[in-house]
């Protein structure tokens, strides 16, 4: 999932200044790797500091804006053995189905309002979506450092085409290495989330940040994931990734 | 009969003794229609009551027959003091001991005339067949034997007041009361009637108490008590 | 104005309690119309709020009746351009394990999408405490904030509710703030996640509903048509909001009983406002004398009595107002009750809706009818002769020739009536038939009361022979001040008899066709009663029922309440030839019995239930068309059967006709026949035990199912009670208030009976009576125009309320109780005016005019 968040936020900025348009391209391609796993930690913090930690397992298989994913959850007790796919499709919402052993169904859902938070995280549905460049205008708005690293600062603004629930953002993008860094989503010019990338190392020679910061500013509450046991290009079977597999329990 | 408490000298001498009987009527303003009224008829007199309108002559009536209480002051008939009766037992006192006749008949307009007359006997419980025999009889000591069947509207007013008078002996109550007996009558009938009152205060020796306005009603009795603004003003006597 | 407050409110207030008795038919008249209709719009408007509130930014909602529908219909929704957001829902109202709380509404959603249309206001900042669990976890459920502190619920508290495998235990996952959504069903509502429900439901892989809000730049009409185009006429696709429709058109069959009672109570106090003012008319002749004298025109006499009916009429509407509301709140609890009990639509309607528009109806219709009532006395008033009335003693007819008038008219309107019966056919030859025969029947009673009283003197006089020949010549002298009383009670009796034999009759066609369809030895169904069904058996428990030691036959039915011709009928599903096979004494109302089950069974043909085929005009051939999921399902009638299963009509299908169109092999209840050795008590324990813990079902014996039948058909004939406590009080009104009068005018009478030697017992006899004598005349009149208007009535069922047909049978039994109740309640009414004629002043009764 690391990679689908990391890149979709690059995704969901793209270019009408052709250079700031390119770096996030260039951004893109860097992060490119044939298949992924990671064992994921999630702790929700909410407003009066109560923090609740769910564990997964992750597995990506394919390209960019193609992918396919499968999340499996290992902890707590009660949500130990619901499991979620997603299936990315370049030119429209990913099709998701989640799994749920104790009703003993899958259901398919139905992500029609995107803005909706990803199961109580402070992520929205929308947030974790494979975009591409071409559904956003990009313009270089300059350059700035985060957590001490020199970056470009780069808004972004959704295509008309497409529907989005914030009407602009920021994206830095670290000189260094060209791993994002921050992402700022604005709603009604209004600051509403902010995501910082931190922990970034380089995995099988791919920049990744190993923990993910997202904080909701009109909930005031943050959201904290790390990914452990990070692998990229680990062998995966197609077979694996369709609502069939997903029953299979494991 | 409850005559234990009657004083022992005065038992048999008054058929109607009245002691000190005042009557008020309670309303807006307080009407005083007896004053103090004490008076005393003896067993077969023949008492005229006169005075002018509001003097408290029917008031007396009434109370001498039972149809009201005195406000204060004591009422004995036959020796029995009608404070002391309840309601049932004034209306027997009533039924046994005093026979009504009314300035206006007071006959029940539904009832025949032998109807109206049996009225006090069915009343009193009496067997059907009896009731029938006796008021025969009293419709024809009136002389209105052929008119048994005939309802009240169907009479004239001398008829109808014979009725009445035929009701009123039903049980021969010592007690006759009059009020205006010929009040609505002309002064033939009215004669006609007055001398069928004088029979049978004479054949029957019924004491009898008439109320009237008729001076010459009053001269034809015996006694008469005259009453004004609630008080006896004269009781005169002619022989 | 003025001569309303100089001469009728001292009159009115020295006969106050005459004044009040007055007022009463009006202020019962108004307060029954005013309850009824308050209570079922409360209804209604509690289920409207619920649905507005469901229903969020719903715009479209697509259902396909009861039986809801496949899963996949919401992708090829959600798919459709026009539509921006479409979710699925399951509702169901549950019983839980607390005590007095009704049901509680179930609403199962899918959180993953519904925000998007509904506002769950959730208690915190947090949603549900976790999402994720909630959705893992079947057991969750979010209730309002209210429902948990009513019972004192918190956050992972447990609460047991019916399922379809037996009571199980949820656990409180979220809470929702009061208000919005929230209050919906008075507050009982439960969030639950629909693929839970679905399994805790047995509702297969089904939705009941879709809710959905169209895309921007699209109309909802557009939406609808390119819905209703994709989906067929199987699937209803409307606004929120027209769901109310359906259940009003359930709630209507109140409203029709309960305008008839109020019309029936406003019509009796009409008679006796008719009663008291006559009567006040004569009384006052002499007043009225003074006036005319006075120099007070006709016009001025007439108006001053016709505002005297109006101030009776004001006054006893605000009462009747006051009192409707008051006794809405109950009311409308039973009539929710009833609606769970038949229909399973429950609705908690804790608050009335109170409908100004209503009050001021039932407000005209209260001072109309009285000052329709005093029209005639103030016309009288108003012939009053100064000359005649100012001399003593005399008394001036006033309604001379009228009774003769009135007995040709009678004559005539019997003559018409007979015409439209032998004429019979239409509608409006009917009724205008029943019309005249009750005009006719009003028009007689004065002259029927009189013969009567007339033909009872002399058995009064045997009895007694003054008290009883006084109490007839009462009645007789007086005829106005009795028959008005009469004709109130002739009307209430004819109205309660005509009910009692609907009752009576609609008992023995219910036994009969209970004895011959209903004869299974047990029935195995998913709830206690045969209303309200939220949970459905999958088809498998009939294979399992069948393996049991001791059954030889199951048959499995279903039942839906489907729409046809625009009324909410019930759709019935069965093997109809394994029914047929059973059914003792077949009997068929057009059609041969055997062959339309063999037909229906292969699925050629309906089966009608003959109400359906009365109210519809359906006969053999007709063809039936119910739209399905699956399509329009069209079939010709084969057969008309006499049905009672649903008050608005039943259409039986063969069970594989139903799964082909509606694709639903769930069944409701299973009919159950044994082997001839076994005993049913102990197969209903091995059932019992076979299913034990698994699954929610209920074993019910072949009584108890005609036993819950009976009752229901109690329920429904409750009216005849109301009707009857309409009729004791219309009783003991009625003769309260001629006794009043009657002693008033036979003061005299009374004085001198008591001057001459009447005990107090003996007056109060010939008061009694005389109270009797009326009761008595009301009873037979009462009787005879009943016989009559229960042949009407029956045939105004069968024509447009129900389509029953139920052969005429007189209510003999309940006629015979009717007679010792109305004579102790004329007793009773004669208790006090008899007090009030011993107690009277002997002098002042004797005194001259």
């Amino acid at each position: 999932m690391s990679r689908a968040i990391w890149l979709l936020f690059l995704g969901s900025l793209v270019a009408a200044a052709q250079d700031a348009r390119a770096l996030v391209e260039e951004a893109q391609k860097r992060g490119v790797s044939k298949s992924q796993r990671y064992e994921g930690v999630l702790e929700v913090a909410d407003s009066g500091g109560k923090v609740t930690a769910k564990r997964w397992v992750s597995e990506r298989l394919g390209a960019w804006g193609s992918s396919k994913t499968i999340l499996r959850f290992t902890a707590p007790a009660e949500v130990k053995g619901v499991a979620l796919l997603v299936l990315n499709h370049p030119d429209r919402s990913s099709d998701q189905w989640m799994w749920t052993p104790a009703i003993g169904r899958d259901r398919r859902i139905a992500m029609q309002d995107r803005s909706t938070r990803f199961f109580g995280t402070d992520f929205s549905f929308e947030d974790l979506e494979e975009r591409d460049v071409d559904q956003s205008d990009f313009k270089l708005a300059g350059e700035d450092a985060v957590d001490g690293a020199a970056c470009w600062k780069i808004e972004v603004r959704p295509k008309a085409t497409r529907s989005s629930q914030y009407n602009r953002g920021f994206i830095w993008i670290r000189k260094d290495n060209y791993a994002a860094a921050q992402v700022e989503s604005y709603v009604k010019d209004r600051l509403a989330r902010r995501l910082n990338y931190r922990r970034i190392e380089k995995v099988q020679n791919v920049w990744t940040a190993r923990l993910l910061e997202m904080e909701d500013l009109r909930r005031k509450s943050k959201t904290v994931m790390k990914l452990e046991k990070l692998e990229y290009d680990i062998p995966l079977k197609e077979d694996d990734f369709t609502v069939a597999a997903l029953r299979r329990e494991r | 009969m409850k005559c234990a408490r009657a004083k022992p000298g005065l038992l048999s001498s008054y058929l109607i003794d009245i002691a000190g009987v005042s009557k008020q009527f309670q309303g807006k303003r307080t009407v005083t229609a007896l004053d103090s009224v004490t008076l005393r008829i003896e067993r077969g007199d023949m008492v005229s009551i006169v005075g002018p309108s509001g003097s408290g002559k029917s008031t007396l009536l009434n109370l001498i027959g039972g149809l009201d209480r005195p406000s204060s002051g004591e009422i004995r008939i036959d020796g029995q003091a009608i404070a002391a009766l309840s309601d049932d037992d004034l209306t027997r006192l009533r039924r046994d001991k005093i026979g009504f006749i009314f300035q206006f008949f007071n006959l029940l307009p539904s009832l025949n005339c032998i109807e109206n007359v049996s009225l006090p006997l069915h009343l009193k419980g009496w067997p059907r067949k009896k009731v029938r025999e006796r008021a025969r009889q009293l419709l024809e000591m009136v002389q209105l034997g052929h008119r048994v069947d005939h309802l009240p509207d169907e009479l004239s007013g001398g008829e109808r007041q014979r009725v009445a008078i035929a009701r009123a002996l039903v049980f021969d109550a010592p007690i006759l009361l009059a009020d205006e007996p010929t009040g609505n009558l002309d002064s033939a009938t009215g004669a006609e009637i007055l001398g069928l009152i004088h029979d049978l205060h004479r054949n029957l020796g019924a004491t009898i108490v008439i109320v009237t306005h008729d001076a010459d009603v009053a001269r034809s009795c015996i006694r008469t008590i005259a009453l004004r603004d609630a008080k006896v003003v004269s009781d005169e006597r002619r022989l | 104005m003025i001569l309303l407050r100089l001469i009728s409110w001292p009159y009115a207030r020295k006969h106050l309690l005459r004044s009040i008795l007055t007022t009463a038919g009006i202020v019962l008249g108004v307060a029954l119309f005013v309850g009824m209709h308050t209570a079922n719009r409360s209804v209604l408007g509690a289920f409207n709020r619920t649905v507005d509130r469901i229903a969020g930014s719903t715009e479209l909602q697509v259902s396909a009746g009861e039986s809801g529908f496949d899963e996949e219909i919401l992708e090829r929704v959600q798919a459709q351009p026009e539509v921006r957001i479409a979710v699925p829902v399951i509702e169901a109202p549950v019983e839980t394990g607390l005590k007095g709380q009704g049901n509680l509404l179930i609403l199962a959603v899918d959180m993953t999408g519904d925000r998007g249309l509904r506002n769950y206001d959730f208690e915190g900042d947090d949603v549900i405490d976790d999402p994720l669990v909630f959705l893992a976890q079947p057991d969750s459920l979010i209730v309002s904030r209210e429902f948990a502190d009513r019972n004192g619920l918190r956050l992972q508290s447990k609460l047991s509710m019916s399922t379809m495998n037996g009571p199980r235990r949820f656990t409180i996952r979220g809470l929702m703030k009061t208000g919005g959504l929230a209050s919906a069903f008075g507050g009982n509502l439960a969030i639950m996640d629909i693929y839970a429900a679905q399994q805790v439901f047995g509702r297969g892989r089904k939705f009941d509903r879709i809710d959905l809000a169209v895309k921007e730049g699209v109309t909802v009409e557009q939406c609808r048509a390119a819905l209703e185009k994709l989906l067929g006429p199987g699937f209803e696709v409307g606004p929120p909001g027209s769901r109310g429709s359906q259940f009003e058109s359930i709630v209507k069959v109140f409203s029709i009983s309960s305008a008839m009672s109020s019309a029936f109570a406003l019509f009796i106090g009409l008679f006796i406002i008719y009663n008291s003012f006559s009567i006040a008319v004569t009384e006052r002749r002499k007043e009225i004398g003074i006036l005319r004298a006075l120099g007070a025109t006709r016009g001025r006499i007439r108006n001053l009595f016709l505002s005297e009916g109006a101030a009776a009429g004001i006054f006893g509407s605000l009462a009747g107002l006051a009192a409707g509301v008051l006794i809405a709140k109950g009311l409308s609890r039973y009539v929710s009750g009833l609606l769970v009990d038949i229909y399973s639509v429950g609705e908690r309607s804790d608050e009335i809706t109170i409908d100004p528009g209503l009050l001021a109806w039932a407000f005209a219709i209260g001072v109309a009818t009285s000052v329709l009532a005093s029209f005639l006395p103030a016309r009288s008033a108003a012939r009053v002769d100064p000359v005649q009335a100012l001399q003593k003693g005399r008394l001036q007819v006033l309604s001379a020739g009228e009774n003769r008038i009135r007995r040709w008219l009678a004559v005539t309107l019997v003559a018409i009536c007979a015409a439209c019966l032998t004429l019979g056919g239409s509608r409006p030859v009917f009724y205008v038939g029943f019309f005249s025969v009750i005009v006719a029947s009003l028009l007689f009673t004065p002259s029927l009361s009189l013969w009567m009283a007339r033909a009872l003197r002399p058995a009064l006089q045997w009895m007694r022979p003054i008290e009883g020949a006084l109490a007839a010549d009462s009645l007789i002298q007086a005829p106005r001040r009795t028959s008005a009383t009469v004709t109130a009670l002739m009307m209430s009796l004819a109205m309660v008899i005509a009910f009692n034999g609907l009752a009576v009759a609609s008992y023995d066609s219910i036994v009969e066709w209970l004895d011959s369809t209903f004869n299974p030895d047990l029935f195995v169904n998913t709830n206690r009663t045969l209303g309200a069904r939220s949970f459905h058996f999958p088809a498998v428990i009939g294979e399992q029922l069948s393996a049991i030691d001791g059954i030889q036959t199951v048959q499995g039915v279903r039942t839906l309440r489907v729409t046809f011709r625009g009324t909410p009928i019930l759709l019935v599903s069965a093997d109809l030839r394994g029914i047929a096979r059973h059914t003792v004494n077949p009997r068929a109302v057009a059609g041969d019995y055997r062959e339309m089950h063999r037909l229906a069974g292969e699925g050629k043909g309906a089966v009608v239930a003959e109400n359906l085929a009365m109210l519809h005009k359906l006969g053999l051939g007709s063809e039936v068309e119910i739209a399905s999921p699956g399509g329009v399902l069209r079939l010709p009638v084969v057969g008309v059967l006499r049905d009672f299963s649903d008050q608005l009509g039943t259409i039986f299908i063969d069970t594989s006709v139903y799964l082909k169109y509606w694709n639903d092999d769930t069944v409701d209840i299973f009919r159950v026949y044994l082997k001839k050795s076994a005993s049913a008590e102990i197969v209903k324990g091995r059932i019992q035990e076979r299913f034990a813990g698994e699954r929610r079902l209920f074993v019910l014996m072949n009584t108890e199912i005609k036993d819950y039948v009976i009752r229901l058909t109690d329920q429904w004939f409750a009216m005849t009670h109301v009707q009857t406590a309409v009729a004791v009080l219309v009783a003991i009104l009625g003769i309260v208030n001629t006794l009043t009068v009657s002693i008033g005018d036979r003061r005299r009478e009374i004085g001198v009976l008591r001057a001459v030697g009447a005990l107090n017992a003996q007056v109060r006899h010939t008061i009694w009576m005389e109270a009797l004598a009326v009761a008595f005349i009301g009873l037979v009149l009462g009787m005879l125009l009943g016989a009559v208007n229960l042949y009407y009535q029956l045939d105004i069922v069968q024509r447009d309320i129900s389509g029953l047909v139920v052969a005429y049978r007189f209510p003999f039994m309940a006629s015979l109780w009717l007679v010792p109740v109305m004579l102790a309640s004329a007793f009773l009414a004669a208790l006090w005016p008899g007090e009030a004629a011993v107690r009277s002043s002997l002098v002042e009764a004797l005194e001259y005019e």
